[in-house]
């Protein structure tokens, strides 16, 4: 089968349920152009939704499995860049996450996700045991935390945090032994006093006004509680776009960004929260669906890989929103502004329709 | 697959990871519906809350005019500090930037705020009014730095002629606690700013105006985007005062620096046309915020300028009080036109010598009210007994507030022997009885219940006096009440004023050539004269008299009457007959359209001008 051909076979159902959160997206930010303040923010957003489809189809055109054989390589990299953006970097909201060439700007740990991603599959995908070998664990434990330490330095905690859940998944999915997982999970209970300590006084207030909103509602808490202000006052219909008063009007922070969920529930409701909520449903049904049908084991761990980190942005991103965790600045995959972070969830993509598209063992 | 042999295990790891997405999408949708469609009413309240602001706009006071439209009191733009105590963590650190920027006193700002506790908190509060153009300049350009604060440009009274009638027309100030307490400011908020004194407090509620509404919709930071919706605020109905601001500013010129009080009004309807008290202050300060500084100097200023003398202190009448007995001799039958009695300048009377002014050999009654003799009254306040002499002090409204429209009137003292034994305790000696004849002794009287008195003698009525000019209120149709007393006795009186004046009285430097002035002077001792004569003559200067004259004029349809005291003036006839005689010349001049008379002979110190041919 050619490679054209076999196009045919990609799963279409999750490319449009993808291209419909990339169009709200951009909905979102065409609709602050609508207010006040007349941004053409969605002008660059949409040469940003370009480059990342290109890059989605680069990356479905690459066999995975070669991906995977110079991941390794691609790690390297990674960890260099980590270490030059510490050296180097541009500092932006308070952490040094930011390489700057000219007026294009990346941060590394962003698209950082997929060679991690990549990297933790070649580790694992080897091994076909029920459960992975200690020496195993702990060593992709420790080349996985290397660049979470590394992105901890750089002064950003949300992204940081956010490589956790795809190590945790990846690992969870190769085989951790019932009585590891449980020494696992009574050392990060012992940790994690420690870890309170170690967090700073903003991040405590943060976590602390979770359970008590009204904390603080001119300072921390305020953002959760204007985001819930923003959200209740759409209703079922919403305000229609383009006047969701509250997130123009700026007392919803990072509208277009971290809050863009507030922004477009604000807008268009209820329903149109359930219409994202159904197309994120549809996303990670079918990248399981992917994740089962995949050739090798290593196709699959890349799968899921790329599921934990859809995942657990989704539930930190409209967590927050929502007030149901705390406030880390995090993007919504796909869906967000940003162009680091649309390329990552691009890419996360173009691998998964790659496993896709080479679902059969021959081709 | 190359992975069958463990396969199960790991679809049965990605069945945990399904069922985990479905709950937490279930979860979140279910979280989405309970903040977007459950509690959609409360959070759309918050959200008005947070982004609309109703922004009171207050109303101008009405303007307040004299007798003529000119305007005396109105009012001027001007920009006031206001803080938004829900934008700020720190107020205090607000406070010290205010007082380290622009000087302000922060311990008063506290106080502003401590006064506006009540306020809910994203309502503004203004911290300083009538700010300099360089200081609202130094607030905007913080716009960013303290969003708390803003300016707003507000109306403020504006009084034209700055401490003129100041005593009339009060002044404004931010209500007090009490008031907002009290049943007639029922409709006024903490950031209003009432009448506290003169008519500005007496007729507040017609003065004040309805505060308009902007409704407008602000962002995170407080900046305004659009005005949604705008109630005009109605300005204050304007009020006309009965005051002629030519005589008013005459009367203070004339009264200068010496403590005093003038009262001119017409006795056919009780209009006051002119009411000075001096010293005076300047009520604009007030429309401003006073600061605490100043208030305590005008509190404690020795010349009480706040202090309204011609309705809230009370004088001796001194001989002023003669034409009272001489009315009071006559309807009793005591005298008559031709009684006579010999004054040989002194009397000895329960064992005690009573002085006169000088020896005026055989006086009837016109020529004691001419020569203000006072031995004829002397005679006829013993004859009378005290009282009868306080029933008809009564009648003529001494002893009870004039009923002025300002406030804080006093009522003056008329004393009875009922009164004394009440309220000292003592039984009334019959020496007092003839120092009240000729107003001294325990009698006391304001200006304005003078100038009343004596266009009871003018006219034989007894209009109720009032600083507004009417329709309002509505006095004009009802009948002017009138008094009993006999024309003809009336008459009598008013023939002795008139020589008092016109026939080389001791009020001759009253005199105004064409309007026959009537009138009389009174010298008031400050202390008795036994006292007097103990000490120094450092101290005699000190207690020296206080100087009267009331009059009216014409002699036939009297349309003015002058009462003037001036304080520690001396003679009656020297000090304030000169005065009243200017009043009475300028009314005479102003209603007969005859030019004023230059200025360097009316300031003739003589003030015989007029009165010496």
């Amino acid at each position: 089968m050619s490679f054209r051909k076999s196009l045919y076979q990609l799963d279409f159902l999750l490319i449009a349920a993808s291209l419909l959160l990339l169009l709200a997206g951009l909905l979102a930010a065409y609709s602050l152009s609508l207010g006040e303040t007349a941004s053409t923010l969605y002008l660059k957003q949409l040469s940003r939704v370009g480059i990342a489809c290109l890059l989605c189809l680069i990356l479905i055109y690459i066999n995975f499995e070669i991906l995977t054989h110079y991941s390794s390589v691609f790690y390297i990299i990674l960890l260099l860049l980590l270490l030059g953006v510490l050296f180097f970097g541009t500092e932006i909201h308070g952490s040094r996450s930011w390489l700057a060439f000219g007026s294009l700007r990346l941060q590394p740990s962003e698209p950082g996700k997929i060679i991690f991603i990549l990297f933790l599959a070649s580790l694992l995908g080897r091994f076909k045991k029920e459960y992975l070998p200690f020496s195993k664990l702990l060593q992709c434990t420790v080349l996985g935390l290397l660049p979470v330490i590394l992105i901890l330095l750089q002064g950003d905690l949300g992204t940081a945090v956010m490589y956790l859940p795809i190590l945790g998944g990846m690992l969870w999915m190769s085989g951790i032994q019932p009585k590891v997982l449980i020494i696992i999970l009574l050392c990060l209970l012992l940790v994690a006093p420690v870890g309170w300590l170690v967090l700073k006084d903003y991040q405590k207030l943060r976590i602390k006004t979770v359970f008590n909103p009204n904390l603080d509602p001119q300072g921390i808490g305020y953002q959760t509680r204007q985001s819930l202000i923003a959200m209740g006052s759409g209703g079922f219909f919403g305000k229609g776009i383009g006047k969701g008063l509250h997130a123009q009007l700026g007392y919803v922070p990072e509208s277009h960004t971290d809050f863009v969920f507030t922004l477009l529930v604000e807008e268009t409701g209820f329903i149109g929260a359930f219409f994202i909520l159904i197309l994120y449903l549809i996303i990670l049904w079918r990248m399981l669906e992917i994740s089962r049908n995949a050739r090798n084991r290593g196709g699959l761990l890349i799968t899921t890989g790329v599921i934990c980190f859809f995942l657990s942005h989704l539930v930190i991103n409209i967590g927050m929103a929502t007030g149901l965790l705390p406030a880390i600045g995090i993007p919504l995959p796909l869906l967000s502004y940003g162009g680091s972070s649309l390329l990552a969830s691009s890419a996360a993509l173009g691998l998964v329709l790659n496993i896709n598209l080479r679902r059969f063992a021959n081709t | 697959m190359e992975f069958n042999q463990d396969n199960r295990i790991l679809f049965a790891r990605l069945r945990f990871l399904q069922i985990v997405i479905l709950l937490v999408l279930a979860a979140f949708t279910l979280r989405v519906w309970q903040i977007t469609v459950a509690r959609y009413s409360y959070y759309t309240e918050l959200a008005e809350r947070n982004q609309l602001r109703n922004i009171t706009v207050l109303a101008p006071r009405g303007f307040i005019t004299d007798r003529e439209g000119r305007i005396l009191a109105d009012n001027v733009n001007s920009f006031s500090l206001v803080l938004y105590r829900d934008k700020t963590d720190c107020i205090e650190c607000t406070l010290d930037k205010l007082s380290r920027g622009l000087g302000f006193d922060k311990n008063e700002l506290l106080s502003v705020l401590e006064k506006n506790r009540i306020v809910p908190s994203f309502n503004p509060v203004t911290l300083v009014e009538k700010l300099t153009l360089p200081q609202v300049s130094w607030v905007l350009a913080r716009y960013r730095e303290c969003p708390e604060l803003d300016i707003t440009e507000a109306p403020k009274r504006h009084y034209r002629h700055s401490s003129l009638a100041s005593h009339i027309i009060g002044y404004v100030g931010r209500i007090s606690p009490e008031e907002l307490a009290s049943p007639s400011y029922q409709d006024a908020k903490p950031s209003h700013t009432v009448g506290k004194s003169g008519v500005e407090k007496v007729y507040n509620s017609q003065l004040m105006g309805q505060d308009g509404v902007r409704t407008v919709l602000v962002d995170s930071i407080g900046r305004i985007r659009e005005e949604l919706k705008f109630q005009q605020p109605l300005k204050g109905s304007d009020i006309t005062l009965s005051i002629d601001i030519d005589l008013q500013e005459l009367a203070e010129q004339e009264l200068g620096d010496r403590a005093g009080a003038l009262v001119a009004l017409d006795p056919e309807n009780g209009e006051i046309l002119a009411l000075a008290s001096m010293p005076g202050f300047d009520p604009n300060s007030f429309s401003s915020g006073i600061s605490q500084k100043q208030w305590g100097a005008l509190i404690n200023d020795p010349g009480k300028p706040l202090l309204n003398r011609a309705t809230g202190s009370v004088f001796a009448p001194g001989s002023i009080f003669k034409v009272i007995l001489a009315v009071a001799g006559l309807e009793t039958g005591l005298i008559n036109e031709k009684t006579s009695v010999f004054c040989g300048g002194s009397i000895t009377l329960y064992g005690r010598p009573f002085r006169c002014t000088s020896s005026h050999g055989e006086v009837r009654l016109k020529e004691a009210l001419q020569h203000s003799c006072n031995i004829y009254f002397y005679l006829l306040g013993q004859k009378m007994g005290i009282d009868r002499i306080a029933e008809f002090s009564t009648r003529f409204g001494l002893g009870v507030p004039a009923g002025l429209d300002l406030p804080n009137e006093v009522s003056g003292l008329v004393p009875t022997s009922e009164w004394k034994r009440r309220v000292l305790g003592e039984p009334w000696y019959a020496g007092e009885t003839i120092s009240v004849s000729i107003g001294q002794g325990r009698i006391n009287a304001t200006p304005l219940q003078i100038a009343r008195a004596i266009g009871i003698i003018a006219t034989g009525k007894v209009p109720p006096v009032h600083v507004l000019k009417p329709p309002y209120p509505a006095g004009g149709e009802a009948p002017i009440p009138e008094v009993s007393f006999s024309t003809e006795h009336l008459e009598a009186v008013r023939e002795g004023m008139w020589s008092a004046v016109n026939d080389w009285g001791t009020g001759w430097r009253a005199k105004v050539d064409g309007f026959d002035v009537c009138g009389k002077t009174g010298t008031a001792q400050l202390i008795s004269q036994e006292v007097r004569e103990k000490l120094s003559d450092e101290a005699k200067e000190k207690f020296t008299h206080n100087a009267w004259f009331a009059g009216f004029a014409p002699l036939e349809k009297p349309e003015i009457v002058v009462a003037v005291i001036v304080q520690s003036g001396g003679g009656g006839g020297a000090s304030a007959a000169p005065v009243a005689g200017r009043i009475f010349d300028a009314y005479y001049r102003k209603t007969r359209g005859i030019e004023p008379v230059p200025a360097a002979e009316s300031a003739d110190e003589s003030g015989a001008g007029n009165g010496e041919l």
